[in-house]
C-alpha cells in the first residue's frame, strides 16, 4: 500500500461511515513512515470536515458525527506523540468546558456542540446534564480551560448561566475565560445581559465563537 | 398490565452500561436494524402517505424496536426491559377513551384511526412558551378558554414571579407552580369554562417537587400532567417520581415524548419508527392515558419541516391503525404570532396529522415555544377550525394540500420570523385580536378553501 493509499483510504472511511477503520490505517500510515502532519492535515482534518458538511446535509446524522468524533479522537492519540515529539503541534486548539447548567436535563443538542467543537480542534470536557455552577468553575480551573459553554433549554434554568458568570466574577477569575451560552429561550440579548462573551444559536455558531475566541487569545 | 413497581424494580436491577454505549451501541443500531429488516424508508416525494401495508408493517418495527431497546433510566444507568407478551399485553389494556375535564366540559379523549369521522382533540395554548408576568398568564388562559372547539388547554410557564425571575430548583419554582394552576383556573373561569381540562399540569415545573406542590392549588384528576421522556428512550427518577405521585391520585398522565429528526433516529424513518417505540413507552413506564408526541427538526428545531411532517404522519397512522391508546401530535413553529408565514406553516402539520388518525395541540405560535411573550390564542383558533374542516378527508387529498402549503414556508425555515409579543396582537382589555392581526389569516383561508378545505366555522 502507498502513502497516498492510506490518506484516501482514512478519508473514504470518514465518508463512508465506516469508522472502525480509521485508527488502523491511521497506524499503517505511520508504519509506512508518513509524517505525522501528513496524516493530519491530508486525511483526519478534510474527513471529519467532510463528516460535518453532510450532517448538515442531512445525509449523516448525530450518531454519525459522535462516531466520527471518536475515531477522530482515537487517529489523534496516535498522532499527538509523534507531533509532540517533533515540536509541531499535539497541542488542542483550546480547552472547552461544556455543560447543561443546574435543573436542565436536555443534552442533544449539548452533544451536538461537543461533537463539532471536538472535530474542530478543540478539547472538550463534557461534564454532562444538571451541573451546579460551582462545578463548572472548579473544572475550568482544574485542565486551565479557555472557553466555558453554557447550554439551558428553559427559561427557569437560564439564570444558571448567569450564576456562572457571578460565581467566575466572585472569584476573580471571570477574565480567565470566554464564557458562551446557548438553548432554544436563549439568545444574543440574554448574553450581554449577564455578561457572558457570547450567544451561540446553533452548534455551528458556537464553533465559529470558539474559534474567534481563540484567535483573539493568540 | 405489568405494575409500576415491577417497572421500578427493572429501573434498579435491569442490564447497566453507560449511557453512551446504550445511545451508540444498543439504540442506534438496533433501529438500523429494524428500518432495514422491515424496510421502512422515508420517501421524499409524499409528506402524508397513504399505504395501510406499510403503516401496519411500521407498527410491528416499533413494537420489535421497544422489546430490543427498552428505555433508559439515566439515574441508575440501567435498562428497563419487557417481553413482547408483557408489551401486547400493555397495548391491549391500555386506555382507549380517558374523561378529562369537569361539567359540560368533560368528555372523552377520542382514540382516532386514519381518515375517521371522529372529531380529533384539539388541546390549545401557550404549550409551555415562557410569559413575562402573571397578568399575562392569567389572559392568555381566558382568551385561549374562548376558542370554539378547545377541548383542553395547554398554559404557559411563568418566567417571573411579583417581578422576581424564577429559578429551577429553587423556593421561587414552587412559588411560580403553585401560582401557575391558580391562575390557570381563574383564567379558565373567566372565560366561562371551569371545568375545561389542563392538561400540561405544570408547565412552570421543571423539578418533580414543583410539579407536585403546584398541583395542590388547584388541579384536579381529570386534568392532565404532562410528563415527558428523554430522547431517545430514555427516564430519569424525577419523572417516575411524577408518575407515582399522579397516578396515586387517579389523575392522567400526558405522555410526552419527542423523537428527533437529525439525533440519534437519525431520518424520519427512525424517529417514526421510534416514535411507535415511544407509544408502547407511554403505555408501560408513563402510565398514560394518552400519548403525546411532538417530535422536531435538529436542523430548524421546528416541526414544520417536510421530513417532520412525514415521519409523524406515517408514524401516527402506525400507531392510529393497530393501537386504542389515543395519540396527539403537537409541534413547534419556526415563524412568529403576527408574522404571513405562521398561518401556512401551522395549517400542514395540522391537516396532515388530523388525517392519520391523531388528535392534535396547536400552541400559541411562539418560534420553538420558546420566545418570550410570543403568543397568540389565534393560533389555536385558527388550527381548531382547520381540524375540524378535514375531518374524514382522504389522505391523498391531504397530501396534495400539504405540499402546496410547503411551498409558502418551508424555504423560510432557517429564518423565520420571530413576531408579535401578546399584547402587540391582542387588546389586553378585551382579549380580542387586532383587526390587522385577524385580517393576516385571511388570505390563507382563501387558499385552503381553494385547495378543497371546507371550514365548518
Amino acid at each position: 500500500m502507498t502513502g497516498a493509499s492510506v490518506l484516501d483510504r482514512i478519508l473514504a472511511a470518514f465518508v463512508n461511515s465506516e469508522f472502525d477503520e480509521i485508527s488502523l490505517f491511521v497506524q499503517q500510515g505511520v508504519d509506512e513512515g508518513l509524517s505525522p502532519d501528513a496524516i493530519l492535515d491530508g486525511a483526519l482534518i478534510p474527513g471529519i470536515r467532510e463528516v460535518g458538511e453532510q450532517f448538515r446535509r442531512y445525509e449523516v446524522y448525530l450518531p454519525e458525527m459522535m462516531m466520527a468524533a471518536d475515531a477522530w479522537q482515537e487517529g489523534m492519540d496516535l498522532l499527538e506523540p509523534l507531533l509532540a515529539a517533533q515540536g509541531q503541534r499535539g497541542e488542542a486548539r483550546g480547552k472547552v468546558i461544556l455543560g447543561s447548567v443546574m435543573g436542565d436535563v436536555h443534552s442533544l443538542g449539548k452533544n451536538i456542540v461537543g461533537t463539532m467543537l471536538q472535530t474542530a480542534g478543540f478539547e472538550v470536557v463534557d461534564l454532562g446534564i444538571d451541573v451546579p455552577a460551582v462545578r463548572f468553575v472548579e473544572e475550568a480551573e482544574k485542565i486551565g480551560a479557555d472557553i466555558i459553554a453554557l447550554s439551558a433549554l428553559m427559561t427557569t434554568t437560564m439564570p444558571q448561566q448567569k450564576d456562572v458568570v457571578e460565581y467566575l466574577e466572585a472569584r476573580g477569575n471571570r477574565a480567565r475565560y470566554y464564557v458562551m451560552v446557548g438553548g432554544g429561550p436563549t439568545n444574543l440579548e440574554w448574553a450581554e445581559q449577564i455578561g457572558a462573551d457570547g450567544h451561540g444559536q446553533t452548534a455551528a455558531d458556537a464553533v465559529s465563537l470558539a474559534l474567534t475566541y481563540m484567535e483573539g487569545k493568540i | 398490565m405489568i405494575s409500576f413497581t415491577e417497572v421500578i424494580d427493572r429501573a434498579m436491577t435491569g442490564p447497566l452500561m453507560p449511557e453512551k454505549e446504550y445511545d451508540l451501541k444498543v439504540f442506534v443500531p438496533k433501529l438500523r436494524q429494524i428500518l432495514k429488516k422491515y424496510e421502512i424508508r422515508h420517501d421524499p416525494e409524499v409528506v402524508v402517505p397513504s399505504d395501510d401495508e406499510f403503516a401496519d408493517r411500521m407498527f410491528e418495527a416499533g413494537v420489535e424496536l421497544y422489546k430490543e431497546v427498552g428505555t433508559y433510566c439515566i439515574d441508575t444507568n440501567r435498562i428497563i426491559q419487557f417481553t413482547e407478551d408483557e408489551i401486547r399485553e400493555g397495548l391491549v389494556t391500555a386506555p382507549k377513551a380517558p374523561m378529562f375535564g369537569e361539567g359540560k366540559d368533560a368528555k372523552p379523549y377520542p382514540s382516532r384511526r386514519p381518515e375517521s369521522d371522529i372529531p380529533p382533540w384539539c388541546y390549545v395554548g401557550a404549550g409551555g412558551t415562557p410569559v413575562s408576568s402573571e397578568e399575562v398568564f392569567e389572559a392568555f388562559v381566558q382568551a385561549t378558554g374562548e376558542i370554539p372547539f378547545g377541548d383542553g388547554v395547554t398554559a404557559p410557564s411563568l418566567a417571573n414571579i411579583d417581578g422576581a425571575t424564577v429559578r429551577a430548583g429553587t423556593p421561587l419554582e414552587i412559588l411560580a407552580c403553585i401560582k401557575s394552576t391558580v391562575l390557570t383556573r381563574e383564567g379558565l373561569r373567566r372565560a366561562g369554562r371551569p371545568g375545561m381540562p389542563v392538561q400540561n399540569s405544570i408547565a412552570t415545573a421543571v423539578s418533580d417537587a414543583g410539579k407536585i406542590a403546584g398541583s395542590q392549588f388547584g388541579m384536579r384528576p381529570s386534568d392532565g400532567w404532562l410528563i415527558g421522556a428523554l430522547a431517545e428512550m430514555k427516564v430519569s427518577w424525577e419523572r417516575l417520581n411524577e408518575v407515582a405521585y399522579v397516578t396515586s391520585l387517579g389523575g392522567h398522565v400526558v405522555a410526552e415524548t419527542c423523537p428527533m429528526v437529525g439525533g440519534y433516529c437519525g431520518g424520519p424513518a427512525g424517529m417514526a419508527v421510534a416514535n411507535v417505540a415511544y407509544h408502547v413507552q407511554a403505555i408501560l413506564v408513563f402510565r398514560g392515558s394518552y400519548h403525546l408526541n411532538f417530535s422536531i427538526d435538529m436542523g430548524t428545531a421546528c416541526s414544520t419541516s417536510r421530513q417532520v411532517i412525514w415521519g409523524m404522519s406515517a408514524s401516527a397512522q402506525a400507531i392510529s391503525r393497530n393501537s386504542h391508546f389515543p395519540l396527539q401530535i403537537s409541534g413547534l413553529v419556526a415563524s412568529g404570532p403576527g408574522t404571513e408565514m405562521q398561518p401556512y406553516e401551522a395549517a400542514a402539520p395540522i391537516i396532515a396529522h388530523v388525517v392519520s388518525g391523531s388528535s392534535v395541540g396547536p400552541t400559541g405560535g411562539s418560534p420553538g415555544n420558546a420566545v418570550m411573550d410570543h403568543i397568540t390564542p389565534m393560533n389555536g383558533r385558527w388550527s381548531a377550525q382547520i381540524a375540524h374542516a378535514v375531518v374524514g378527508m382522504k389522505r391523498d387529498e391531504a397530501n396534495q394540500i400539504v405540499k402546496q402549503l410547503l411551498t409558502k414556508y418551508e424555504d423560510n425555515l432557517h429564518s423565520a420570523p420571530k413576531g408579535l409579543k401578546f399584547w402587540e396582537c391582542y387588546d389586553m382589555k378585551t382579549l380580542k385580536p387586532f383587526k390587522e392581526h385577524e385580517e393576516l389569516y385571511v388570505a390563507p383561508r382563501q387558499d385552503l378553501e381553494s385547495y378543497g378545505v371546507k371550514f365548518t366555522f
